[in-house]
């Protein structure tokens, strides 16, 4: 997964602004997101992201696993990312 | 800690100078929010080879305190520095900048999204192969006719075939390239015609929208502006336009005048700053009040003034004037300082 280019991401007081500037539209997401963000970034493929939040989270894996899923579908219908 | 209890959603924002609204207002929707702007719109240079009737800048001769190249690098660095992700760089003429390539070069350096703005007529095939290996995010034409005639009606001493090869060699070299339309008398009833023609050219993008009354255009208000019903016509057309080539080509097209976006603007403030040729930092097109001097003050503390200045009664004062009598808008280049 990598991000679509033109996509800047900037962390905020108030979260993580993610700004597609090719579509020029604006998403902002709160710290678990950025934490998501910032572990694309570094080229962490989808299970080991998995991995990451669950061991720093409480909470079934199960749950954080269909979190992350809906997070990244998030990110990919809107061109943020690309696989 | 549960991950289910946090706002992790992906959740769509509001940024109007970005032409995109929604009815929420999420944390980060208020311009207040941001430790710097989002996007910067730089006038980069007021000399222009054309003398459009419609130009919102009144571009043509050089001003004589424009930034020089150290200023305006320097003004470049404060944006890598800030993290501001997006800028546009405009005229006058751009291409005309002798230093415009070191900018550039400087700004995509340091990954900053740069979008052009140019009349076209000076991108041959160096040029075009130069703004390639810069991977601008895109570079806008402007074309304001679908055959020569009318181009050349409104942008005087313009060249539509140039504009057209511009395009044409853009394209060829892979550079993301865009088409500004600006409606008025003379071309709205074009607007058909030249989506059609924009789609064969291969661009990515067409965008179009209501002319602004500022600069040239105010002074040329009553023969430029089209009527009521040709509007009607216009975004009518414009809606069957997107329907045909959606996933094909973008259409875009911003359906708000000046000074509905005035009103939009007090309410609403952009998280993006407009700077003209000679570093002035102006709160917002349509209004003459500048709020900050490059050439004197950094761009951190000028971001601030704008904050501020959007709180000023002067400004507030003097915006509801203009929204109840837009001849006013005709005053937005004699500029004014506020609030530094």
């Amino acid at each position: 997964m990598n991000f679509a280019n033109h996509v800047k991401i900037r962390n905020e007081k108030f979260g993580t602004v993610v700004f597609d500037t090719l579509t020029e539209k604006i998403f902002i997401t709160d710290q678990v997101g950025a934490e998501i963000l910032r572990l694309i970034e570094q080229s962490r493929n989808l299970p080991e992201i998995i991995d990451v939040l669950s061991s720093n989270y409480d909470g079934e894996r199960q749950t954080i696993e269909k979190d992350i899923f809906e997070f990244v579908g998030q990110l990919k219908s809107n061109n943020i990312i690309c696989v | 800690m549960d991950i289910l209890t946090k706002k992790k959603k992906l959740s769509h924002s509001t940024n109007s100078m970005l032409k995109s609204k929604t009815g929420s207002t999420p944390e980060g929707s208020n311009f207040n929010d941001y430790s710097s702007p989002l996007f910067i719109a730089w006038q980069l240079n007021s000399a222009c080879n054309l003398g459009c009737l419609h130009c919102c800048e009144e571009a043509g001769h050089q001003m004589p305190d424009e930034m020089t190249k150290e200023q305006a690098l320097d003004f470049c660095r404060q944006i890598a520095e800030m993290n501001i992700p997006y800028m546009a760089i405009s005229g006058g003429e751009p291409l005309l900048c002798p230093h415009f390539f070191d900018l550039c070069q400087f700004i995509r350096s340091n990954n900053i999204s740069l979008k052009i703005e140019t009349n076209g007529e000076f991108i041959d095939e160096k040029t075009a192969c130069r703004l390639a290996e810069l991977k601008m995010r895109s570079v806008q034409i402007s074309l304001d006719g679908a055959a020569a005639q009318t181009h050349e009606r409104l942008r005087l001493r313009g060249d539509w075939e140039k504009a057209m090869a511009a395009c044409r060699t853009l394209v060829s070299k892979g550079v993301n390239t865009e088409i500004v339309f600006v409606p008025t008398k003379f071309n709205i009833h074009e607007i058909g015609e030249i989506i059609d023609l924009a789609y064969s050219l291969g661009v990515y993008g067409f965008y179009t929208g209501k002319i602004m009354r500022i600069g040239r255009a105010a002074k040329n208000w009553e023969i430029l502006c089209p009527s009521d019903e040709e509007y009607s016509k216009f975004f009518e057309v414009l809606q069957e336009k997107t329907a045909a080539y959606q996933g094909k080509m973008k259409v875009y097209y911003y359906p708000y005048d000046v000074v509905e976006e005035l009103k939009y603007r007090l309410e609403c403030p952009s998280a993006s700053l407009l700077v003209v040729p000679n570093g002035k930092v102006k709160l917002i097109g349509p209004l003459p009040f500048i709020c900050g001097d490059l050439k004197k003050q950094k761009l951190s503390q000028i971001w601030e003034n704008y904050k501020k200045a959007w709180r000023n009664t002067e400004v507030i004062e003097f915006a509801k004037k203009v929204i109840a009598d837009p001849k006013l808008l005709a005053e937005s280049n004699n500029w004014r300082t506020v609030c530094h």
